[in-house]
């Protein structure tokens, strides 16, 4: 009866109650949310990273990790052998890897040039599968073939601006009064932005000129596949050789520093121009079935190959490991900050509660209600109370959860920014179920101990004055 | 031997600046099955006295006894717990939890006891009907009249099956009918029962329904009579 009893006290002032019950199921659902959010983000930065920079595990010679000269390799069949042979490897990938000047006929800069096979490349890396435009590098074709970063080709400059019918019509239903004006760019061709910017100057009145240059420049740029990129290395005699090479495709990655920077030629063709000793490779990138398997078969190799650097993904790239716990921290953090908040309103009504019933109190230990027992009772309200809340804002999140889990939350008026620093601005949030446990814990937990000084207050009553009528 | 023994008691007020002498040498026993009242001007010192008797305050001088305990004996929780196995109370007002129908809150004192759930009900029941509510037995107390929240009060006091009960103007807050209802049934379960009540009043028509009057001036027993 004491709990049914602590129930319907809980419900004397609905409104009051409500008021709590909802700050708590909103305060977890946030908590679990930006919890959610922050570990789906840092899970999706490792797996982009994972798949499409850094893989797995990478070995070089040691020495070219210094100055990544292109001298120092290493024979590639001799590890090949222990790949083979190795049990969780899902594939692997022998590179060459120069630095390189890349001129178009309007621009120019450097790039990171990675020389592959394009089957075991495949079987690492998520690039091949990146592609918004062409192939990869399979075709045969007489002038070598490069793919590029969507960012190294506009770099480059290696995009069209043209007007075509279907974008004409789509600006004509936003504005009908572009319609006839637009239509005189039709079917033209502009090697630069500035010059179409320039051509729409002149047709669209300022207004119109003002508000859609812009965007129209943005749907009507295009890349030049095939065109020529001329690439100069340094040999490993230290001469210098140019050779021209072909855009078949260009990728893109949630990563914009990465696709501004790295391209993928055939191996061969690396080889040749800068003269690698036949049989020997730069890099070896290696894909695993899972990330903390990964970390074992990068020891297992280190031992097996004592002369070569064996790394695997958490020492290539630290700060990824360091996202994840910086991740949970900041999460924690969050978690805090509601968890306050929450206190607040559990101490200023559980405190409001006890004080209207100061009379009832005294009654109740002036009959023969010990400390104990009134203590328990206000506890127990106090937990009924961020329970209720507890439960409506676990089924709130874990709806919320399941939805986004599955369609992902777009922060794409954003996705600039994300993508400047590496994220996607697509986020599923995930959390583990230790995480969502650790919370609601937590808001129960503060919810009894916001209420002990309440019910310290009631504790410290003396029946005699609190009876006496006045 | 009597049921409450009181021995050379004073109660000195020494909280704020002036000292306020509540109660000064007072001497007095209490007889198994008395129908007593304690009756004297506003500030004679009946609430003071009432309160030593239930141990819900302590004596400056003196002490007293209740059964065979000296109450200056317990502390804390132990005093607490004596109060709810030996003495009944019945205040002049919020004497019931507003969320609790009138059987629970008979009810409540009962589990505070230790006393099974099922014999709990049905003494609650049986308690109510002595006081004449057993058709309330489900009502919360917004839903009674304030004679009727009284004598749920009083059902409440009996199921504790305490030594005797204590009931601080419990008519105060009552109309005259109201009032001659309730003492006619506290008299009722004096009388059948053998019940002891020891009530304060202001009230001169139930002072006359009361066998024993000691009568307080200015914190003295001015007099101590059967009528
Ligand atoms: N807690 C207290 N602190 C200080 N003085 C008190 C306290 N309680 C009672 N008094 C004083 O003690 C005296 C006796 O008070 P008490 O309440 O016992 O009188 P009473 O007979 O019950 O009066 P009433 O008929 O008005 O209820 C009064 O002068 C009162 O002001
Ligand atoms: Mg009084």
């Amino acid at each position: 009866m004491l709990v049914s009893l602590s129930w319907r006290n809980v419900w004397r002032n609905p409104t009051r109650s409500m008021v709590v019950v909802v700050a708590v199921a909103l305060g977890l659902w946030g908590g679990v949310t930006a919890m959610a959010l922050i570990n789906g983000w840092v899970k999706q930065r490792i797996a982009d990273s994972i798949q499409n920079e850094i893989s797995h595990i990478q070995i070089h010679n040691p020495d070219f990790l210094l100055n990544e000269e292109v001298d120092k390799t290493f024979n590639f069949d001799s590890v090949a052998a222990t790949l083979e042979s190795t049990e969780g490897i899902v594939g692997f990938s022998g590179r060459l890897k120069v630095f390189a000047m890349a001129q178009t006929d309007r621009a120019n800069s450097g790039l990171v040039v990675l020389g592959v096979r394009p089957g075991s490349e495949r079987s690492i890396s998520g690039i091949p599968n990146k592609l918004i435009l062409g192939s990869f590098l399979e075709g045969d074709f007489n002038t070598p073939s490069i793919v590029l970063g969507k960012k190294a080709a506009e770099e480059l400059k290696l995009v069209t601006y043209e007007l075509t019918d279907s974008i004409i019509q789509k600006f004509s239903a936003k504005e009908p009064k572009l319609s006839m004006e637009i239509q005189k760019l039709s079917g033209k061709r502009y090697k630069s932005r500035s010059d179409f910017i320039k051509a729409l100057k002149w047709v669209l009145e300022p207004t119109l000129f003002n508000q859609y240059s812009e965007p129209i420049a943005d749907s009507c740029i295009s890349f030049r596949l095939n065109g020529p990129v001329v690439l100069t290395f340094q040999t490993s005699s230290g001469e210098l050789h140019s050779e021209m090479f072909r855009v078949r495709g260009i990728y893109r990655t949630s990563n914009t520093a990465f696709d501004a920077r790295m391209a993928y030629v055939n191996f061969e063709n690396i080889a040749s121009a800068v003269n690698i000793q036949p049989g020997h490779v730069h890099e070896i990138a290696i894909l695993c079935k899972g990330n903390t398997e990964a970390v074992n078969i990068a020891e297992v190799l280190s031992a097996a190959h004592k002369n070569l650097s064996v790394r695997s993904w958490n020492e290539i790239s630290p700060e990824i490991a360091l996202y994840a716990a910086f991740g949970d921290f900041m999460g924690m953090i969050y978690v805090v900050i509601i968890l306050f908040a929450l206190a607040f309103g559990i101490i200023n009504t559980m405190m409001m509660s006890v004080l209207e019933r100061y009379r009832e109190f005294g009654m109740l230990m002036a009959i023969g209600m010990n400390r104990s027992r009134v203590f328990s009772m206000i506890m127990m309200e106090s937990v009924f109370l961020t329970l209720t809340g507890g439960v409506a804002g676990i089924l709130l999140s874990t709806g919320f959860i399941r939805i986004f889990a599955r369609t992902g939350i777009d922060f794409g008026m954003w996705a600039e920014g994300f993508e400047a620093i590496g994220y996607s601005s697509v986020v599923y949030p995930e959390i583990t179920i230790s995480n969502y446990l650790l919370i609601t814990f937590l808001v129960i937990a503060t919810g009894i101990l916001a209420s002990l000084w309440p019910a310290r207050r009631a504790l410290k009553l003396n029946p005699m004055q609190a009876l006496r009528v006045e | 031997m009597a049921i409450i023994e009181v021995v050379n008691v004073d109660k000195i007020y020494n909280d704020s600046e002036v000292k306020v002498t509540a109660l000064s040498n007072i001497n007095l026993k209490v007889e198994k099955g008395e129908f007593t009242a304690i009756v004297g001007p506003s500030g004679s010192g009946k609430t003071t006295l009432l309160n030593l008797l239930g141990g819900l305050d302590t004596p400056t001088n003196g002490k007293i006894r209740v059964g065979d305990v000296w109450l200056n004996e317990l502390k804390g929780s132990k005093l607490i717990d004596f109060r709810l196995r030996n003495i009944g109370f019945v205040f002049q007002s919020y004497n019931l939890i507003p969320v609790l129908t009138a059987g629970e809150n008979v009810e409540l004192i009962m589990q505070l006891q230790g006393v099974p759930a099922k014999l709990r009900k049905q003494v609650a029941a049986d308690m109510l009907g002595k006081v004449g509510l057993a058709d309330r037995i489900n009502s919360r107390p917004a839903k009674l009249s304030g004679g009727q929240q009284q004598r749920v009060a009083v059902a409440r006091a009996l199921a504790s099956k305490p030594q005797f009960i204590l009931a601080d103007e419990p008519t105060a807050n009552l109309d005259g009918k109201a009032a001659e209802n309730l003492l006619q049934i506290m008299e009722q379960l004096n009388q059948t029962e053998g019940v002891t009540f020891i009530f304060s009043t202001h009230d001169q028509r139930v002072v006359s329904r009361a066998r024993r009057v000691i009568q307080l001036e200015d914190g003295k027993i001015k007099s101590d009579f059967l009528q």
